[in-house]
């Protein structure tokens, strides 16, 4: 077979192979080697599911006849096979219509082969396991079931005697998909209408209920294909041959549709429909400046996570008075059309790149703000069109249980412009202003494209909500100008093939496109005038010319907003108009110009009566000031030349003032030969002697010192020096000449002192004291270390030695049992 | 673009060009759903609120017919999404209705189940709902049903109540319109017909007309449409004896059928006037008089100036929604803001004029405003400035520099009639000094304030000094000019009121004058500003001038 649609390919002429790459684009990417990688390209799973896709559900439902149809063994089937099962049923479609599908796959090579041996791509069968929403055949199942279908009597038989609960599962698996899964444990029950095989059950309730599934599978109409043993769930496929039976009033396919459902809504005014929108246009472009002009002033910053926080985006919507989701979407869409940007601020909190981000206006902003109404508004419904983001699912929770933010990657869906365009194309192919209901938009959805419609409802009412909002439907259905614009953004991909670099494309060259003409003809002109009330209310009639917008922005207050503006003059306005630079005439000729009605004379005087005052109270700023009595001297001080870099300022007869600092004022003023006198905050004259620099006071060198000079000593003092340096000697040959007996005595440390050395040094302690003798005295100090000692005892009682150190000239006490040894000074 | 005089703009305010040559029929076709806010001279402002849109529904008008009108003359195209909300919200209205069961009384029944579930549910409404009957049902007890009907519109689903009126006890009442005891004939004017036929198909609600634009007869026809008896609730006793002179000299009733119920009186007739005062003196902690609603089986209850109805009668007002009841007001700004429960106890706006298109039709006089701007003496501006903040208002209004400025405007309408209306008693009493004039206040008896009235009538006093007392409800007919000088700070419905003094169309149709004397560059002037809003938005352009222009030798010819 591999081979037969590889030469199939080759068999073809160029044209009819370029017709196949042409349908399916996503061949040729990479280009194939030869027609033999072609072939297995076009058989494989994805490009054999992506035909698939974009098939409607008529000719997927000829395809699974051509399907069925196939011979066993041969795997082939002819166009009389198909023609006669997709005929078979009650409403026979056309036999034309039903050509014309087989026409369209097999110019896909979904079918290909002569008619007599048509064949199908056999991944089809992977791709959608289940044609027509029909079973495997009984063969392939289970071999008593296939007995059982081998008869057709005994089958029809069967069916019939199924009891309600069990016909119920048949037709609900009949009508596709085949396969059901089973609950634990229901097979374990008894089947319906056996429950009297069970003994009843007292504590649990009666007797048991029967499982009509247990029932179909006890008599072969269904067929466990895995699990379903203790307790675990099962599957059930109900076999091809009982699913043809119970289909025989619906026909082998199932009920056949060859055309889309109709739209059962009465076309509306395609003016009202225009109008609606155009209203809603108007308020998408007013609102997003708002929004826009609002993060402009207060920047919001980015989640790490990415996004907006929550609390910012309510806090956002309460600011322009929208709901939140209509704020997320504006701000979504607002971003995708390159009018929102992230500015990096590095160090706010971290001093990494791109930690903290905020959200606001880019310098597009500024382009977008000059445009029209109608190109402005163009420019976010692109950006909607093309932006792969799902506005919808912000508020929601994801996977994780986090709630999902603006402009966070979460909302990120790459099937979102495509979801767009379906919906949008569907209604686009309807008659001009009408407008479905939201469900039959979907039943149009699903008949067009089964596969890519389920289970994208969800994106697809939200579709629907958006265009709503964004004024691309009014009044449920598509705008003339919404139109416009969805063909060019078509036409604009389709040639963005051709043409990368969009040179060709329509707007390029400054002119606008078909849909802003369209839509600029819907809205009000720009007004150059507004009206001005006796309640000091002006009332702009129309959007404002941005010169005229300009001028109001400074001179009152808006209080109502949208076709038209109302605007309040207060006290308060017309003295930041004054404060922005009018003067009172300037606003007297404003309002003489733009009033289409005479000015109220309550206007007239209110602007008269704040331009009087305005400017009453001036404050500034200086560096120092000169005040004196004597104006006469100031007057002089202003005129002398020599003091011109001091830019000296009268602001009254005694007053005059510097841009500089008040020390620089007053050696200049001294030096030009004036007295200055400085004064502090408080008037105080500041009195200052002039003030010196000076280190840390030192103690000054008292005496010069010669240092080869030799020192003159006294006589008395030699003496004492040589006295204390002998005395030194003395003791340091005491030290050394401590007798062996005391250091040895003494340096004993192992084992405890001798007893009878111990009593002898006593004895000679004792007769020391008696003689008033010097005696060497070894002992253990309170650290354990051992020393000894030249002294002269003076008594010996209660366990102590006290002794005199006539080197120190201290009384020592010595604790008797720390004495080692004792010897007499010789 | 079709053009229309109609602007609609997305915080579902409507702007009307009254220039356009479509603005008349537009302002037919948006009257039922929205309400009149402002009226200026170019541009009125109706607004759309929920209650406005209930009421059109509840008046048969479908979210359809609303929406189509707005298409209709709008100028520009109106957002989807306000269209949307305009259907979404008038579809909440009567999915819920209080109606009367011949066997369970008066109940709430759901057309919407799920609305009946939710409601009660809610917390606001425990205590007035009784015991379910069935899925779609649940009984009311009686005495709740105005509590239940607000409770429901805050909640946002406001009920139809088809539950009616009682009739009340019957009474033969005419209108005496080919005029009675040799008087002339006259016939109600064309907008008051209208009102007491926009308020008899409604069954309960409010008619807001000028002052001076004959409310009192708007009253009288509907009790000649209604015939039964009916309880009257005036301001105070003056007003009450104007009620009744008029009753007497316009409609059938005699001097027996009409009682008074006040602080002097205690008469309760078929007719009978009772004075707000009166019903809300407590003794002991309670109300005294409020048997008087029980006293008689009425048929009609009419509050006159309903913006001043007091808190207490709120309450009692909610346990008689099964009888008709006519809300008269000039000015239906609350500075407590409690529009909101005039509407739902009383019943919705059902008729509403602006000023300026009854001053073109003749029925009150035309007015001009002007604001005199006095500048206080140095001295004066010095204690002005030094004042505590409470003080400063007092300090600013009563300032004595006004009194020549009083004066000179006294004398340019030497021949007219002129009321000088203050707030300050001491300020008054200057002024009577100065002016040598009487004064009338909250002291004066009865007696002596219908004396004096009565003698500025007849033009024996040509200028009379009265208090706040003076704010409401004195029909001095020919009072031409009014020279305010002081208020109760920035009240609007104050100022509106004491222009309505000088309303009453006059004999040789003379042009009636409003003055309201300011300091200048005080908080006087900031009141001021604000006291004028609700006559601005009527299209009262106020004219702002010098006193040094009054003053001076040469004085601007005043017609």
């Amino acid at each position: 077979m591999t081979t037969s649609l590889a030469d199939h390919l080759r068999s073809l002429p160029d044209d009819s192979l370029a017709a196949l790459l042409q349908q399916r684009p996503d061949l040729v990417v990479p280009v194939p080697a030869d027609l033999g990688a072609l072939a297995t390209r076009a058989r494989s799973r994805v490009s054999v599911a992506r035909a698939l896709d974009g098939l409607d559900q008529f000719t997927l439902q000829i395809l699974d006849a051509a399907r069925l149809t196939r011979h066993p063994d041969e795997g082939t089937t002819t166009v009389e096979a198909v023609l006669a099962t997709a005929t078979a049923g009650p409403n026979p479609p056309a036999p034309d219509t039903v050509r014309a599908a087989l026409r369209r796959l097999r110019d896909l090579f979904l079918l290909y082969g002569p008619e007599g041996g048509l064949r199908v791509v056999e991944s089809v069968d992977e791709v959608s396991p289940y044609p027509a929403g029909l079973g495997r055949p009984a063969s392939e199942l289970d071999p008593a079931t296939a007995a059982l279908c081998a008869d057709p009597a005994k089958l029809r038989r069967t069916v019939l005697a199924a009891p309600a609960s069990a016909r119920a599962i048949l037709d609900r698996l009949a009508a596709g998909p085949p396969v059901g899964s089973v609950p634990p444990g229901a097979l374990q029950a008894p089947a319906t209408g056996a429950e009297g095989s069970v003994p009843p059950d007292p504590t649990n309730g009666g007797a048991p209920t029967g499982s009509p599934v247990r029932w179909l599978i006890d008599n072969r109409l269904l067929v466990l294909v895995s699990g379903g043993r203790a307790g675990a769930t099962g599957t059930v496929e109900l076999p091809r041959e009982v699913g043809l039976l119970l289909r025989r009033d619906t026909g082998p396919l199932g009920p056949l549709r060859t055309a889309p459902p109709p739209v059962a809504a009465a076309p509306r005014e395609p003016k009202a429909v225009d109008s609606a929108g155009a209203g809603q246009a108007m308020e998408v472009v007013r609102h997003t400046e708002a929004l826009l002009e609002q993060l402009s002033v207060e920047p919001v910053p980015l989640l790490r996570s990415g996004g907006l926080g929550v609390r910012e985006l309510r806090r956002l919507a309460r600011a322009v008075g929208l709901d939140e989701p209509t704020t997320a979407l504006l701000l979504e869409v607002a971003y995708a059309a390159a009018l929102l940007g992230a500015l990096d601020l590095p160090g706010a909190t971290t001093g990494r790149y791109g930690a903290d981000q905020q959200v606001l206006p880019t310098a597009g902003y500024e382009v977008w703000r000059t445009g029209s109404l109608a190109q402005r508004w163009e420019q976010l419904a692109r950006g909607w069109l093309a932006m792969s983001r799902q506005a919808g699912l912000v508020g929601q929770r994801d996977d994780r249980d986090r709630p999902i933010t603006v402009l966070s990657p979460e909302a990120e869906r790459a099937g979102a412009p495509a979801a767009r365009r379906a919906v949008l194309g569907v209604l686009a192919d309807l008659a001009p202003a009408t407008a479905p209901t939201v469900d039959e938009v979907l039943a149009l959805l699903e008949w067009r494209s089964p596969r890519r419609s389920r289970g994208r409802e969800t994106a697809h009412r939200q579709v629907l909500t958006e265009a709503a909002t964004l004024g691309v439907t009014g009044l449920g259905a598509l705008t003339s100008y919404g139109r416009l614009l969805l063909a060019e953004v078509t036409a604009t991909d389709e040639r963005g093939q051709e043409d990368p670099l969009g040179l060709l494309a329509e707007g390029a060259g400054g002119e606008p496109s078909t849909a802003v003409r369209a839509l600029d003809a819907l809205l009000p002109a720009p007004v150059d005038h507004f009206l001005v009330q006796a309640d000091l209310t002006v009332v702009v009639p129309g959007p404002p010319e941005p010169a005229l917008a300009g001028e109001l922005e400074a001179v009152a207050e808006p209080e109502s907003a949208g076709g038209a503006s109302v605007h309040r003059l207060t006290t308060a306005s017309i003295r930041r108009a004054l404060d922005a630079g009018y003067s009172g005439d300037d606003l007297h000729a404003l309002f003489a110009r733009r009033s289409r009605t005479p000015v109220p004379q309550g206007l007239t005087y209110l602007i008269d009566d704040v331009a009087r005052r305005h400017g009453g109270l001036r404050a500034g700023s200086a560096g120092g000031y000169l005040r004196s009595d004597d104006e006469a001297l100031l007057a002089e001080v202003l005129a002398d030349r020599r003091l011109e870099s001091l830019a000296l300022r009268r602001l009254a007869p005694t007053v005059l003032v510097t841009p500089y600092q008040s020390k620089l004022l007053l050696t200049t003023l001294r030096d030009a030969g004036y007295a200055p006198v400085p004064e502090d905050a408080s008037g105080a004259a500041v009195l200052a002697r002039p003030k010196t620099r000076r280190a840390p006071t030192r103690v000054p060198a008292s005496r010069a010192v010669d240092p080869l000079a030799t020192p003159r000593l006294a006589m008395p003092r030699l003496l004492g020096v040589v006295e204390q340096i002998r005395r030194g000697e003395a003791a340091a040959r005491a030290a050394r000449r401590a007798p062996a007996s005391v250091r040895t005595a003494a340096g004993a440390r192992t084992g405890p002192v001798p007893v009878h050395s111990h009593a002898d040094a006593i004895a000679v302690l004792q007769q020391a004291v008696r003689d008033k003798a010097l005696v060497w005295v070894g002992y253990v100090d309170a650290h354990g270390a051992t020393a000894s000692r030249l002294v002269r005892p003076v008594s010996i009682g209660a366990g102590y030695l006290r002794a005199e150190d006539e080197r120190t000239e201290m009384l020592h006490t010595f604790a008797l049992h720390r004495i080692t040894a004792a010897v007499r000074e010789k | 673009m079709s053009g229309g005089p109609l602007i609609v703009q997305s915080d579902k305010t409507l702007l009307l060009e009254i220039d356009h040559p479509d603005a008349q029929a537009c302002r037919m076709a948006i009257a039922p759903f929205a309400e009149l806010e402002r009226s200026p001279e170019h541009v009125h402002t109706y607004r759309l609120t929920p209650l406005g849109l209930w009421n059109a529904r509840a008046a048969g008008h479908d979210a359809e017919g609303v929406v189509d009108a707005l298409i209709t003359y709008s100028r520009y195209p109106v957002p989807h999404a306000l269209l949307v909300d305009v259907a979404e919200t008038m579809d909440r209205y009567g999915r819920l209705q209080v109606a009367n069961d011949p066997v369970h009384g008066l109940v709430l029944r759901g057309l919407d189940r799920l609305v009946l579930i939710e409601v009660a549910k809610s917390k606001k409404l425990a205590g007035m709902l009784g015991a379910k009957i069935d899925d779609d049902t649940i009984a009311v007890h009686p005495s709740e049903r105005g509590r239940l009907k607000q409770a429901l519109l805050k909640l946002g689903w406001p009920a139809e109540d088809l539950a009616g009126y009682v009739d009340g006890e019957a009474h033969p009442i005419e209108l005496a319109e080919a005029g009675k005891n040799g008087g002339k004939p006259w016939t109600l004017r064309s907008y008051q017909r209208e009102a007491v036929e926009a308020f008899w198909a409604g069954g309960s609600g409010v008619v807001v007309l000028p002052c001076g634009a004959g409310k009192t007869l708007v009253g009288a026809a509907a009790m000649a449409e209604a015939k039964a008896t009916t309880l009257i609730l005036v301001t105070n006793t003056v007003a009450g004896r104007q009620w009744k002179r008029e009753l007497i000299a316009r409609t059938s009733l005699t001097e027996d059928e009409i009682g008074e119920y006040s602080g002097e009186r205690k008469e309760i007739r078929p007719v009978t006037i009772a004075t707000y005062q009166v019903l809300t003196s407590r003794r002991k902690g309670a109300f005294t008089h409020l048997d008087l609603f029980g006293a008689r089986d009425w048929g009609l209850v009419v509050y006159d100036e309903v913006h001043l109805l007091p808190a207490p009668i709120f309450r009692f007002t909610a346990d008689l929604q099964a009888r008709r009841r006519l809300g008269l007001t000039a000015t239906l700004v609350r500075e407590d803001g409690r529009e909101g429960d005039v509407f739902s106890l009383i019943g919705p706006k059902r008729y509403d004029a602006p000023w300026k298109d009854i001053e073109a039709q003749g029925w009150i006089a035309p007015a001009e405003c002007t604001e005199v701007r006095v500048t206080l003496t140095d001295a004066e501006r010095l204690a002005y400035a030094t004042a505590e903040a409470e003080e400063r208002y007092r300090m600013a209004a009563t300032a004595r520099t006004k009194l020549p400025v009083v004066r000179a405007l006294v004398r340019r309408h030497a021949d007219d009639q002129v009321l000088v209306i203050g707030g300050y008693i001491d300020q008054l009493h200057q002024l009577g000094e100065y002016l040598d004039a009487p004064i009338v206040q909250g002291s004066t008896t009865n007696k002596e304030r219908e004396r004096l009235f009565d003698a500025f009538r007849a033009g024996e006093i040509r200028t009379l000094v009265i208090s706040k007392v003076g704010n409401f409800s004195i029909d001095l007919p020919e009072a031409a000019v009014a020279i305010q000088v002081s208020g109760t700070f920035g009240s609007r419905q104050e100022e509106a009121q004491r222009l309505g003094r000088v309303l009453r169309p006059k004999a040789d149709r003379r042009q009636a004058h409003f003055y309201t004397v300011v300091s200048r560059d005080t908080i006087d002037t900031e009141y001021a500003a604000h006291r004028q809003r609700f006559l601005a938005e009527q299209g009262y352009a106020y004219t702002i001038v010098d006193a040094d222009d009054v003053l001076g030798p040469s004085l601007p010819t005043v017609d």
